[in-house]
């Protein structure tokens, strides 16, 4: 009960948040200049007083004669009834709407199987190495994930990459799904299958295992080049609060009752060592994205990420602000649910 | 009797120095009995000195001109390492040993640049928002939030797409990325110094507030903010690196380690050797700088200077 | 009386940085069934280490040195360890196989925690864990070792007929000795662990006498599915409970199999709770430690170190942080417990005064040794020891003019280069030369009062 409310009042706060997002991503699209703004919309053909003429149609349209303030408004109204304006980038041209519908899927599905790789390697590492303190097993994973905090994120990809693609060939070079599988695919129109949009779910719906597989095998090697590149904080921050907590009064209380040792650490001292893990994770949640700009570069997987590079590369705003948008709304709901981890994990916080 | 109390007080004082003299003196010590906390300094010394030999002595290390990469269209696929060509080559043909010595001047440069204005601005805007707090508290606050709920990499990449894509730009978008960090930091630094009791009797016996930021908070806010620094320094040559390394286009030709990195990316299966080195570069230059700033934690942690 | 705990010349020294702390220098001690033996001394005389030292829960930088014995119940725990003997700790120590040996006797010892020996924490405030309900920390330790007795309970339920609990009614309305009775009832009857229960009801002071008997009444427990009876009886008996064992992994199976003993421990939690005064204990269990204060806590630790009726207790200063009302309850509290439940206590306290209320004997340490100990009144009135006399001469008196509190001159000795001889010559305003070379050995000065001290004997 009292943990709903905690929710209810977390997800009013995002409201705010919200608002800071659009003004931020307003401010970036007009200090470019309006002229790029219409520049999607404006005719190339048209020449001398046509042209004047067709861009005076649109500085009205897109109300560009008010004050800074007063177009923040009309394009907020625009923009939650859901047009963003049109990107024109080599990976797709058209509505900035059916670029998010085509390209969010994967980013969502590299950024879940990733945080999730990165937990589930993460505690029984993070834990283990702190339980078995100073043992050849926490010198070697310090070693490690000392190596890979250090390394910029674009090499630890390519590292794997160069071993399980290149020099083992156990996962495919690039791409999200093998594009043969799905020639003549009912649920799969102009590149976008339907109807959540995320193939490996879409084929599982349609009962299409063969293609579900080959989603799989496609986004493992990327997801895990961003797990790696974001486990390494996550195992030494749970380490360090790991032998914090199992020098607290309450662990040897636990250990007064005579319950075994595993429990000791699974039910009482683990629990404990999360709670900075999660809240910290807020801030590694920002670095997994990036890196997930970072991989679907490399991969080769058309996600958002590898949208927003073509869009700077191509000069094209409409990319700019939709990636930007999207990628700031996912950012602000992980740290919601991160949040909300954190209310049950701690029942201190929800008071 | 209270001029013996004098004399004796004087005494103690001569005998032991300077107190911070003697701190200083600590500090080293805890610095350098560290080996691995040396083995960081002294990496990222020859990585110094890189910087300056490529700067002002090129000549003397066979640099022929260090601000372009040099082609070698007679062999455009990469080599594997060998006598002529230690490192290999990357595409196009270029030197991989002398681009890298070459690039690994910009890399820094620029990072140290994106640390320490980031940090300043970050600093001066932390110490007064924890310091006075209230309305101009909350508003900073309000203000980083905005920051943090995008991806850095991603409000970088917008920023660059303002102010187009070069060098300086990638490292002006590194700043305007980087400084609420350090805000964030300084303000929670200053706020816990803010409880301390001598602050409290600072207040108390009438000094300004202006006095006590400098006398007081400052002295104590800046070692953390330099340790930070350190580690982070490690962090911003990898991101500078990313960035180029994506927001370039291949004919860029400019000497930097993501973009060095990025030519080899079409022949990461025939010439792997043309990422990994660049890449090694960075990563070596990252895990000295943390291990240095492990180093320094160690020196500012209260906890390891009384043993 | 019979003695239930004997510690014969016990060391234990702390691996540090600085040296070797030597913080229990030879201590030799016995308690007896049923007594609250009162431990006192400065700060820093190691007190709290001799009481981790019995619940094997020493931090890892301890060493336990060979000699050392802890025998409880007649089993000298201490034997089947290859402890490092006193000459071979030095510069060279191994502390990491130290380290090991202690970790091991902790957990060759976990069987016994909680069950023979339970341990009351000096810091109330942060000895619960913040992130797990009160009613869970409680029925943890009854899970650990008396499981059966939770299912015994549950199955006494079930097990109830509407002729038992008329009979039960009747004891309980007719009968002298309500509790001897129902002991009685429940062994003809089999159904152990009903007079817990009825017990808590009757002794509750909020309910009338007809809501206490509807309560009875109601009692009576449907029967449960198969499953969850089978596995249920397995524990009651005493017998393996392989396969559930794996099927308590399973989330929804667990429900049905280990919850049911968690909701039971929660409910024998409310009944702990209860005993111990606290009042609506039946929403204390399902709230967090950060809701409770401080006295609460403390008498949370108390429950959770009764809850398997263990044979001894160590309470380290479970006083201190308190006022001084509460400090009163917990006292009062464990005068209690003492007639009620036949436990023997290690009360460690540096305040003599609160000794002097629970106590039958006391002991007073002083540089890891125990240098006196005897009778309550043999201390109070008859005190051999100079640090006794002077640490009663340091409890403030009210009747008597203000100028007579005194302080024992000197400060503790450093523990890790302790003086010759006499640990307490330093400060004795009785020192003599041999004081100085000689460790005193302990003498009998009058019956059941022992001193070490060359001032007495020979
Ligand atoms: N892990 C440890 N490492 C080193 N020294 C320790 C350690 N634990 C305790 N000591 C030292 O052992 C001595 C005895 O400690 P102990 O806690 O038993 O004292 P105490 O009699 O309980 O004191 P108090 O009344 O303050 O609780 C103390 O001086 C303490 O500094
Ligand atoms: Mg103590």
């Amino acid at each position: 009960m009292k943990l709903w409310l905690y929710i209810i009042r977390r997800i009013l706060l995002i409201i705010p948040t919200l608002i800071g997002l659009t003004i931020i991503v307003f401010i970036l699209i007009h200090v470019r200049g309006n002229n790029l703004i219409i520049a999607e919309y404006l005719n190339p053909h048209l020449t001398g007083a046509a042209r004047d003429y067709a861009i005076q149609q649109l500085y009205q349209r897109f109300h560009l004669n008010d004050p800074l303030f007063i177009q923040y408004f009309y394009w907020l109204y625009q923009v939650i009834n859901g047009d963003l304006g049109l990107t024109r980038t080599p990976i797709y041209s058209g509505p900035v709407n059916t670029a998010l519908a085509l390209f969010y899927p994967n980013t969502i599905m590299l950024a879940l199987v990733s945080s999730i790789l990165i937990w589930i390697i993460g505690i029984p590492i993070g834990v283990w190495s702190a339980v078995k303190r100073d043992s050849v097993f926490d010198q070697s994973t310090r070693v490690a994930t000392f190596t890979l905090y250090a390394m910029p994120a674009y090499m630890v990809y390519l590292l794997v990459l160069i071993i399980f693609a290149v020099y083992l060939k156990w996962f495919p070079i690039s791409g999200a799904v093998d594009p043969l599988l799905l020639q003549g695919v009912s649920w799969y129109v102009n590149g976008i299958s339907y109807p959540t949009h995320i193939i490996f779910i879409d084929a599982l719906l349609h009962g299409d295992i063969n293609i579900a597989l080959n989603s799989i095998w496609h986004f493992i090697l990327p997801s895990l080049g961003i797990a790696l590149g974001g486990v390494a904080g996550i195992i030494r921050l749970l380490r360090s609060s790991m032998l914090e907590v199992l020098d607290q009064d309450y662990i040897r209380m636990a250990r007064s009752k005579g319950i075994s040792e595993s429990e000791v650490i699974n039910i009482h001292a683990r629990r404990n060592a999360l709670i900075p893990a999660v809240t910290s994770f807020v801030y590694g949640v920002a670095g997994l994205l990036g890196g997930v700009v970072v991989a679907e570069v490399i991969f080769n997987i058309p996600g958002v990420g590898y949208w927003t590079v073509q869009a700077l590369l191509n000069n094209d705003a409409g990319g700019i602000l939709g990636s930007t948008l999207i990628f700031g709304i996912i950012l602000v709901t992980a740290s919601l649910i991160l949040d909300i981890i954190y209310a049950a994990l701690d029942p201190r916080v929800r008071y | 009797m209270s001029k013996n109390i004098g004399l004796i007080g004087r005494r103690n004082y001569l005998l032991k120095q300077n107190p911070r003299i003697e701190e200083l003196k600590i500090s080293f010590k805890i610095f350098f009995t560290n080996p691995t906390a040396v083995a960081g300094f002294v990496i990222t010394l020859l990585y110094f000195i890189d910087i300056i030999l490529v700067q002002f002595f090129p000549s003397f290390i066979g640099i022929s001109d260090p601000n372009r990469y040099i082609y070698n269209f007679n062999n455009p696929v990469p080599l594997p390492p060998s006598s002529s060509h230690w490192c290999g080559t990357t595409a196009g043909g270029i030197d991989l040993c002398d681009a890298i010595i070459k690039s690994i001047r910009i890399d820094l440069i620029y990072s140290l640049f994106i640390v320490i204005v980031g940090a300043i601005i970050g600093l001066l805007l932390g110490l007064v928002s924890g310091y006075l707090g209230g309305i101009f508290d909350e508003i900073l606050m309000r203000i980083t939030d905005i920051f943090f709920s995008i991806p850095y990499l991603v409000l970088a990449i917008a920023i660059l797409f303002v102010l187009g894509v070069s060098l300086e730009n990638i490292a002006f978008s590194l700043i305007i990325v980087w400084w609420p960090l350090y805000a964030r930091y300084a303000r929670a630094q200053t706020l816990s110094i803010k409880q301390m009791t001598f602050i409290e009797s600072a207040k108390a016996s009438g000094t300004r507030d202006l006095m006590i930021m400098f006398k007081h908070i400052v002295p104590n806010v800046l070692p953390p903010i330099f340790v930070q620094i350190s580690l982070d320094l490690g962090t911003v040559v990898g991101v500078f690196a990313t960035l180029a390394f994506i927001g370039f286009s291949p004919t860029a030709n400019i000497p930097e380690l993501g973009y060095l990195t990025s030519l080899g990316l079409n022949y990461i299966s025939i010439a792997p050797w043309s990422v990994i080195i660049p890449g090694l570069v960075i990563t070596v230059f990252a895990l000295a700088v943390n291990l240095m700033g492990d180093g320094l934690r160690d020196v500012i942690d209260p906890k390891r200077r009384s043993v | 009386m019979s003695e239930i705990l004997t510690i014969n010349n016990l060391k234990v020294w702390f691996h540090t940085r600085r040296g070797t702390f030597k913080a229990l220098n030879g201590v030799n001690l016995n308690l007896r069934k049923g007594e609250v033996l009162g431990l006192a001394g400065e700060s820093g005389s190691g007190k709290s280490t001799l009481g981790l030292s019995i619940m094997a829960l020493l931090p890892s930088n301890a060493i336990i040195v060979r000699g050392s014995k802890i025998i409880l119940k007649n089993r000298d725990y201490l034997k089947y360890f290859e402890l490092f003997p006193e000459e071979k700790i030095d510069r060279k120590f191994k502390i990491k196989k130290n380290q090991k040996i202690m970790k091991h006797i902790r957990d060759f010892l976990a069987k016994i925690r909680g069950k023979e020996v339970s341990m009351v924490f000096q810091e109330p405030m942060t000895a619960l864990n913040p992130l797990l309900q009160i009613g869970y920390q409680i029925t943890e330790a009854l899970l650990a070792h008396s499981s059966i007795n939770l299912a015994k309970r549950i199955l006494s339920r079930i097990n109830l007929t509407e002729d038992d609990v008329r009979e039960i009614l009747k004891i309980v309305k007719s009968s002298k000795n309500v509790e001897k009775d129902l002991n009685e009832f429940s062994k003809l009857k089999k159904l152990d662990g009903i007079e817990d229960q009825v017990l808590y009801i009757l002794n509750r002071k909020d309910l009338s006498t007809i809501r206490k008997e509807r309560m009875i009444y109601s009692l009576k427990e449907k029967m449960k599915n198969p499953l969850t009876m089978s596995y249920l009886k397995k524990i009651a008996e005493n017998k393996s409970i392989g396969i559930y064992r794996f099927l308590n992994r399973i989330p929804i199976l667990k429900r049905y199999l280990k919850g049911v003993l968690i909701k039971e421990g929660y409910r024998k939690a409310i009944e702990l709770l209860a005993m111990l005064n606290i009042p609506h204990a039946e929403k204390v269990v399902y709230m967090y430690p950060h809701e409770l204060s401080g006295g609460m806590r403390q008498r949370v630790s108390i429950a959770i170190a009764l809850a398997n009726n263990p044979d001894i207790i160590i309470l380290d200063e479970p006083t201190s942080a308190l006022d001084v009302i509460v400090q009163y309850q917990i006292l009062q509290l464990i005068s209690e417990l003492k007639y009620k439940l036949n436990i023997s206590f290690i009360f460690i306290s540096h305040d003599l005064s609160v000794l002097a209320e629970v106590c039958d004997r006391i002991a007073i340490m002083y540089g890891g040794r125990i240098v006196e100990i005897g009778p309550i009144d043999k201390i109070f009135y008859e005190s051999l020891h100079p640090y006794t006399k002077g640490l009663l001469r340091a409890i403030p008196k009210i009747s008597k003019d203000i100028k007579t509190i005194e302080s024992i001159p000197g400060t503790v000795p450093d523990m890790r280069n302790p003086p010759n001889g006499c640990m307490f010559h330093p400060r004795c305003p009785y020192v003599m030369d041999v004081c100085r070379n000689k460790v005193p050995k302990s003498i009998e000065y009058s019956k059941d009062h022992f001193v070490e001290c060359f001032l007495y004997g020979e």
